[in-house]
């Protein structure tokens, strides 16, 4: 029962924390090397795509952009660069289309590097044929430069503050409205606690069973 | 698609107002709690039930109960910088 306890809250929190981590958004130090758009036809895997530009018709299969990029440590990276518009995650992005303007822009080969920092949300898989979703590209004049993610920083504190609200009122709300309404019934539940002890008693023994059984049968 | 923005502030408009509701309802019981200590510790005067209910009428006029609001408010500002900040910079 203890595993089965502690094999629950693992498991919540690993969901609480893949979600999390899928949604923030994180920013790599790459340089880029192409940007294009490519026809896609969504699968098994269409949860992990967002969704047509803005004001676009919706269909099973569209062209989407892309961003290919190398990372500092030479392993290659790929973005997808889509509208999440209205929908989630709730990111408001309407301007694929400029941003892969400005991706396009940054292409850089090996010998001139140009760093940027590519703001992104989303995993990388290979085996389901996901990217993540890049958000905003801002070019670095150094690419040893520390990002501090003061966006995920105030997010998250603010998730917190949240659930510590709801603690407060979960606590406000047992002590002034259930706990009260329970005082009335406590009378009632004592009685029933005492005939239970009884019967509790009575259950030790195969007689006190055997009576139980019969009990039960005339009670019907 | 094309009404996704609807659907988004249809969406929104009902979760902010449970949202907003939880809220009033717990900051009401705080405030009567409050009250009731108040009157408790001897602060206040009169009857006690007559002296709560005198402070919750003026608390459902003041300020810090029309500071709930802001249930609404800060996410649209939240949504109106985050689209500026996200496509526009």
């Amino acid at each position: 029962m203890r595993y089965l306890k502690w094999g629950f809250w693992a498991t919540l929190a690993l969901l609480v924390f893949a979600f999390l981590h899928y949604t923030l958004p994180q920013r790599d130090i790459v340089r880029i090397v192409g940007a294009e758009s490519r026809r896609i036809d969504f699968g098994e895997n269409s949860i992990f795509w967002a969704r047509p530009e803005t004001g676009m018709a919706v269909d099973g299969s569209r062209d989407v952009f892309f961003i290919r990029a190398i990372r500092e440590n030479g392993r290659a990276i790929e973005y997808r660069n889509e509208d999440t518009g209205w929908g989630w995650p709730p990111y408001f992005k309407i301007n694929s289309s400029t941003l892969q303007t400005e991706a396009t822009n940054l292409i850089s080969n090996s010998a001139t590097p140009q760093w940027v920092a590519i703001t992104h949300y989303g995993w990388r898989n290979n085996l389901f044929t996901i990217f993540p979703n890049a958000v905003r590209v801002r070019a670095l004049a150094d690419p040893s430069v520390t990002l501090i993610p003061w966006v995920n920083i105030i997010i998250l504190t603010i998730l917190a503050a949240l659930l510590f609200m709801l603690r407060r009122m979960w606590l406000q709300f047992r002590e002034r409205t259930i706990d009260p309404a329970l005082d009335g019934m406590g009378d009632a539940f004592d009685r029933a606690d005492a005939r239970a002890d009884v019967a509790r008693a009575n259950a030790r023994t195969s007689w006190g069973r055997f009576r139980a059984w019969l009990a039960g049968l005339f009670a019907r | 698609m094309i009404l996704g923005w609807l659907r988004l502030f249809v969406m929104a408009a009902v979760v902010l107002t449970a949202v907003y509701w939880i809220v009033v309802i717990y900051a009401r019981s705080v405030r009567r709690e409050t009250l009731e200590k108040r009157w408790d510790a001897g602060e206040g005067t009169g009857e006690r039930e007559h002296f709560v209910e005198a402070g919750m009428a003026d608390y459902e006029k003041g300020l810090k109960r029309r500071l709930l609001w802001l249930v609404y408010i800060l996410p649209g500002i939240v949504f109106a910088v985050l689209i500026y900040v996200v496509n526009y910079q």
